[in-house]
């Protein structure tokens, strides 16, 4: 196959060895697949940290070239519900594997988007097909999958990649890609990915499709346009009591931007400490957004919810008592 | 002259044949497209909208062969085995599809035994898609069912349609009813065009007035029932009882209005009870915990109502729920932009939704020549990139 144009690809690796950070969880999982047999597995934690990568490492230590014949990827959050899911399973599991490897690997992405009763079923097709397929699942949080499934696989807890780690693979890419980098635009660049070593690299290569000599000023450009904007012309109408433009506002930024409400209300609760209002006030409306957002967690109407958040500034901005 | 009844003649047999049922329409298409993914579809709406024969036009257009079963006719356990099991279990011996229409699902009663576990268990093992109809999706002893079908709401015709209906079956029948006639049928018929085709029917050849005071059950406005819920202040429990609208669509009505009506304390006061029914309604939708209905009738109704000071006066302009309708224009909109994440989320190993909210960082990537090849993007794709 041709070399990919999309770094991520490029420059994703294809060893144990070239992985870095996560060292830990490398050597445990090196050791399982050594031994040609591993068990489900459960990836879990923050996006960019290197779960899918390790994924395709472990089919393609054990399948050498066939590793595609034997590997099949999901994403729980795009696929139609649970029976596409399962149909798919059932489809891929019906062959055995070619190779001197009595089982076929499945890697189901952002499991924790799946419904209690899907992760049921699921479950369920977990020990249907367990004799030729294993499973490995990604989650950020492994609380959001249930107990049955949690207990049928190994878990690995993936933390936030360190700085030094980030700043590593965007050295080694900015040196092979003959890019040059100012120390302020490295820093930058860190700041804006959150830590998620997916976003580090696109941004890189975004600002690299520009310039080659890359600093702050040009990292800082791509990275805000890709930043929601317009949250706080939401919380402005509604502290200056205009209700309908508030909401109207709100769901213009949520179809604009394609963010999510669970998205949206973290821009919200940090905004609040910038608002004009009184310090006590500011708290109340945290813990609103707290109830808030652990009510979207629960599958309450984000917009719905949303509203009912935008009407306590209305009274926030009034200097009332909430 | 009028030999037969105006109602079966005239009798929808095409998806085209229908009026004001598009979505219907795509529901049962897109049910029949993903079978077995579920098994059966719940046509449910008010008499004379067209259910059944929307049932026998999705069997009609795609060529099955109808199975059609009345609960009326059969109704006990060992009947409705009998007859369905073979139906639903084997596979027609000829190339031949078959289709389950299953008439009036409500009317299988608490006494025919094991009517509805037996229903379940049949939707469980079929093999063939199974379409019911049924009067009121809402009855409890319908939860069972309700949680295995598609529900599709079958639209009461509007007065102006029916109108002009009945005036192209006049023509068609060569009989003279003037346009006030035809106006006090479809009026009188409140959106049941069986009963308007009977009464045109048995009034075709007389001169006889209409009586529209004959209404039998009227169903009260979504509009008034928004005015008497925020202008007045009661508890107002059976408020909903009158509209067709189901409580998840009437809680939309109700969002959309809020803000028209209530000010400050009330507008903090009446959010807070919808969302209230909001959690509520998403508990059941996530347990199946149907009881919950009542909590989220409550808050939708007494809570709002209650949340002002005292009854209020005065006029306003209610509007239609225009949420649904920005998001669906929305998605149109970005159409090319969701098909270009789906490309590159499979492509990169990601999700969709990821690659949609740092679209504009992968936006500089994907417009690089190379890479669009390498994604096989289409020219609107690449139009849209550029843009």
């Amino acid at each position: 196959m041709s070399q990919s144009d999309i770094w991520t690809e490029k420059y994703r690796p294809h060893t144990f060895e070239e992985v870095v950070g996560q060292q830990e969880i490398i050597k445990r999982v090196r050791s399982l697949v050594q031994a040609m047999n591993i068990p489900h597995l459960m990836f879990a934690g923050p996006a960019g940290t290197g779960k899918s990568t390790l994924a395709l490492i472990t089919v393609k230590q054990l399948f050498g070239e066939a590793w595609k014949e034997n590997y099949l990827e999901l994403n729980a959050s795009d696929e139609r519900g649970i029976d596409v899911i399962r149909q798919k399973v059932k489809d891929f599991a019906r062959t055995r594997a070619l190779e001197n490897i009595p089982f076929k690997v499945i890697f189901l992405d952002e499991a924790d988007a799946l419904t209690k009763e899907a992760q049921q079923a699921l479950r369920r097709t977990m020990e249907n097909y367990t004799n030729t397929c294993r499973f490995i699942m990604s989650c950020n949080y492994s609380s959001n999958i249930i107990d049955p499934i949690q207990s049928r696989c190994v878990v690995f807890r993936f933390k936030l990649l360190e700085k030094k780690d980030v700043l590593e693979v965007i050295k080694r890419i900015a040196e092979k890609e003959k890019l040059k980098l100012t120390p302020e635009a490295l820093e930058t660049l860190y700041e804006a990915s959150e830590g998620d070593c997916r976003r580090a690299i696109n941004l890189l290569q975004a600002t690299a499709s520009i310039a080659l000599d890359i600093n702050a000023e040009m990292i800082n450009m791509i990275s805000s346009s890709n930043k929601p904007t317009g949250v706080r012309i939401v919380l402005d109408y509604a502290l200056a009591g205009d209700f309908l433009n508030a909401r109207d506002k709100l769901l213009e930024v949520m179809l604009k931007e394609s963010i999510s409400g669970q998205d949206l209300i973290k821009i919200m609760q940090k905004e609040i400490w910038n608002l004009p209002i009184e310090p006590e006030v500011k708290v109340r409306l945290t813990e609103k957004t707290g109830e808030c957002e652990f009510r979207m967690t629960e599958g309450s109407d984000e917009f719905v919810q949303l509203q009912a958040l935008l009407a306590s500034f209305v009274l926030a901005g009034q200097g009332k008592a909430l | 002259m009028v030999y037969e009844n105006l109602a079966e003649k005239y009798r929808a047999i095409k998806y085209g044949d229908f009026i004001g049922q598009e979505k219907a329409i795509l529901e049962i298409k897109a049910f029949l497209h993903d079978f077995p993914k579920k098994k059966g579809i719940i046509l449910h709406g008010p008499a004379g909208t067209g259910k059944t024969s929307l049932a026998l036009a999705a069997a009609h257009e795609n060529n099955l062969e109808v199975f059609e079963l009345n609960a009326s006719d059969t109704r006990n356990k060992a009947k409705l085995e009998e007859l369905l099991k073979p139906a639903a279990q084997q596979q027609s011996l000829f190339k031949k599809g078959k289709i389950i229409i299953m008439d009036e699902v409500d009317g299988v009663t608490g006494s025919d035994i094991g009517g509805i576990p037996e229903l379940v268990r049949i939707l469980e093992v079929a093999k063939h898609p199974v379409i019911m109809t049924c009067n009121d999706i809402w009855q409890s002893k319908l939860a069972p069912i309700r949680q295995m079908c598609t529900l599709v709401e079958m639209k009461v015709l509007p007065p102006a349609s029916m109108v002009q209906l009945l005036q192209k079956i006049t023509i068609k029948e060569e009989v003279t009813k003037d346009l006030t006639t035809l106006q006090q049928l479809a009026i009188k018929s409140q959106g049941d065009l069986r009963a308007a085709l009977n009464d045109l029917h048995s009034y075709a050849h007389t001169d006889s007035k209409i009586d529209t005071t004959e209404r039998r059950d009227i169903e009260e406005n979504i509009f008034n029932i928004l005015r008497r819920l925020f202008k007045e202040r009661q508890d107002f429990l059976d408020l909903f009882d009158s509209t067709k609208l189901s409580l998840d669509e009437v809680l939309l009505w109700i969002e959309e209005n809020i803000p028209r009506e209530y000010k400050n304390e009330a507008l903090v006061k009446a959010y807070t009870a919808l969302s209230k029914a909001d959690v509520f309604r998403g508990r059941i939708y996530k347990n199946q915990f149907w009881r919950f209905l009542v909590y989220q009738n409550i808050f939708q109704s007494a809570g709002i109502s209650y949340a002002k000071p005292a009854p209020q006066s005065g006029f306003t302009p209610y509007q239609a729920p225009k949420r649904i309708l920005k998001i669906w224009q929305h998605n149109q909109k970005i159409i090319q932009k969701k098909s270009i994440a789906k490309k590159y989320a499979l492509y990169a190993h990601c999700s969709i939704p990821r690659a949609l909210r740092d679209f504009e960082i992968i936006r500089h990537i994907i417009k690089q020549p190379g890479v669009q090849e390498q994604l096989k993007l289409n020219e609107d794709e690449v139009a849209f990139l550029i843009k």
